[in-house]
């Protein structure tokens, strides 16, 4: 069934044209929101024709971590929410659109955790990251795995290690994002506008077999590639492509 | 009506296992071609008859002597398959009221089923069905009227046994053609019974829900056996882009067969597809969007043992089982790809 947007209360969706935009509404990640983004990616995946997917927060910031207010101190704990929130990463991370975050104010854990599995990711100046886990007694989730493949192990091991506040500036020259600019609606816009014509399956091949560079030997990889080139070079985009280009 | 469930697996294969490189050793292979695609295989080993080799380093097999190891061979790895699926289910042979023998591997007439009966104790009136040549696909073409027989006959059991001896097609003329087949085939056999019982309720076994086929008519000569006039022999042929074209069509079966049960791909804890080779794998990878991780069984089955044609899939069902991380509830996926060319699929449940 499509999405019922007015049933959402920890985010507010909406789709213009090509762009689908998902709001957290919370300041915190809680499993109200894990349930709803869940159901966001049910809704993108089987009934939403959107290429493009925006993740952003509300007044001014993005998202400022986990919200501590489900956990009971004095039962046992259970690993099961970390679960559903690694399944939800992995399937933004994996969707069929190309994904772009707007990060604003103190970006804090779980938000930086979000925003690393996304294609592009755009910040305030004013706005910070920070991996606060570690100081707080536990693990950043599957950002140690992310973060050590996007930034490189050094740069990685302080962030996650020593939970350092990074600013707009060392955020861009870590490669954590990919610009930091004011004016973030202007930015948001040619950033999708780089993404050229957004053929999905071209893209989203792409970005898959990147995410496996470090998992497979280049036997293995090549193989994938080859398979994954045989099913771009049979999509309609490709064929167009050959009839612009002057392909007989 | 009670769905059939597939109650028990059983497997069996030759005892000699070759790497690739005792092969190219034993024949002498010497076509650096043929030599590269034993070596790029992603297979360890396979379970092989081999037969001796001439002083050129040829093997000596005649066409009637490739015959009639099929027939020794299918009867022996047969007997093993059934007996171990049957004790998994706390039967014999007489109690098997249906029974249905897949190969492609040898011409038989009468078929494997009437040499099953007559030499491993199944009934006389038992009900029979052989389906010859329909290559590494037809496990599915196999399991879809041994799934009707026992719906159509509650309580009953039904038996699928497919059997591929697949080292008696060698054919050795050190062209590269001959070289993909015999640095890829295996032979193995697998049995898995099949009952609509309500009282099966309680056990741990998956519900078929339903069958998807997919023949792709364009591709229908990518695979196909040829009578090799100077060789006199039968030799199997292989399309180069085959594995790829089967690949980008094994989307359109299973978004069928997922679509009518209001699944999506997400939704499939299993996959259970058909060890047809690196490349096609890899292409179903793709294509469908499942990861290493969803085809481990089928990738390790391929490097421990080769493409064991249409019993393939069922090793990988096997080693599924015995791995004992499925949960009630559970959905599979079962798929093969071969001669046609075709996707066959099947939906599971638990």
């Amino acid at each position: 069934m499509p999405l019922d947007p007015s049933r959402l209360s920890t985010l507010a969706y909406r789709e213009d044209g090509d762009i689908a935009t998902v709001r957290l509404l919370r300041s915190s990640i809680n499993m109200r929101l894990v349930h709803e983004l869940t159901a966001v990616c049910d809704h993108l995946e089987d009934h939403s024709s959107t290429r493009v997917v925006v993740f952003r927060g509300d007044q001014g910031r993005f998202c400022e971590g986990i919200d501590f207010a489900d956990f009971r101190p004095d039962e046992p704990m259970d690993i099961h929410g970390f679960n559903k929130w690694e399944k939800l990463c992995r399937r933004v991370e994996r969707l069929e659109k190309v994904t772009i975050g707007i990060l604003e104010g103190a970006v804090v854990g779980g938000g930086v955790q979000l925003a690393l599995v996304l294609d592009a990711r755009i910040l305030h100046p004013q706005a910070t990251l920070q991996l606060n886990e570690v100081h707080l007694g536990f693990l950043p989730g599957m950002a140690t795995y992310r973060l050590a493949k996007m930034i490189g192990m050094g740069h990685a091991r302080r962030l996650v290690m020593r939970c350092p506040v990074v600013g707009a500036e060392e955020a861009v020259r870590l490669g954590l994002v990919d610009e930091a600019r004011g004016d973030l609606d202007a930015a948001l816009a040619e950033t999708v506008a780089a993404f050229g014509p957004t053929h999905v399956v071209a893209v989203t091949l792409a970005r898959r077999l990147l995410d496996e560079s470090f998992e497979f030997g280049f036997e293995d990889a090549l193989g994938h590639f080859l398979a994954a080139q045989h099913r771009a070079i049979s999509q309609t985009a490709f064929l167009q492509t050959l009839r612009k280009e002057g392909g007989r | 009506m009670e769905r059939a469930r597939i109650l028990a697996v059983g497997t069996s294969h030759p005892p000699d296992r070759y790497s690739q490189q005792d092969i190219l050793d034993r024949f002498r292979v010497a076509n650096p071609h043929v030599r590269d695609l034993f070596g790029a295989s992603h297979i360890d080993g396979r379970y092989l008859v081999l037969p001796e080799a001439d002083e050129q380093g040829r093997p000596t097999e005649t066409q009637a002597q490739l015959l009639a190891k099929h027939r020794r061979w299918s009867l022996r790895l047969g007997a093993e398959a059934i007996e171990a699926c049957l004790a998994k289910a706390g039967l014999q042979a007489a109690d098997i009221d249906y029974l249905c023998c897949v190969s492609s591997t040898g011409f038989m007439l009468p078929g494997l089923t009437a040499m099953y009966v007559k030499h491993l104790g199944f009934r006389v009136d038992c009900h029979r069905v052989d389906i010859l040549g329909m290559g590494c696909n037809a496990g599915l073409n196999g399991l879809n009227p041994t799934v009707s027989w026992a719906q159509a006959n509650p309580g009953r059991n039904a038996l699928m046994v497919c059997c591929e001896v697949n080292s008696a097609l060698y054919v050795y003329d050190d062209t590269v053609n001959t070289g993909v087949v015999n640095s890829l085939f295996g032979d193995g056999c697998a049995a898995v019974l099949v009952r609509a019982h309500e009282l099966d309720e309680p056990s741990f076994a998956p519900r078929v829900l339903g069958f998807q086929s997919h023949l792709i008519p364009e591709a229908w000569d990518a695979m196909m056996y040829i009578w090799d006039e100077s060789q006199g022999k039968f030799s199997f042929q292989l399309a180069r882009d085959v594995p790829y074209v089967l690949g980008l069509n094994a989307d359109i079966p299973v978004r069928a067969l997922l679509g009518r049960h209001g699944l999506k791909v997400r939704d499939i804890g299993h996959w259970l597809v058909h060890s047809g080779g690196k490349k096609v794998i890899d292409a179903i990878k793709y294509t469908v969007g499942i990861t290493a991780h969803d085809v481990r069984h089928t990738t390790g089955v391929l490097r421990d043992m080769g493409n064991l044609g249409s019993g393939s899939f069922l090793f990988s069902f096997q080693r599924l089982l015995d791995e004992r991380v499925v949960r009630r509830g559970d959905y599979a996926v079962m798929m093969t790809m071969g001669p046609g060319s075709t996707v066959e699929t099947a939906l599971l449940r638990w």
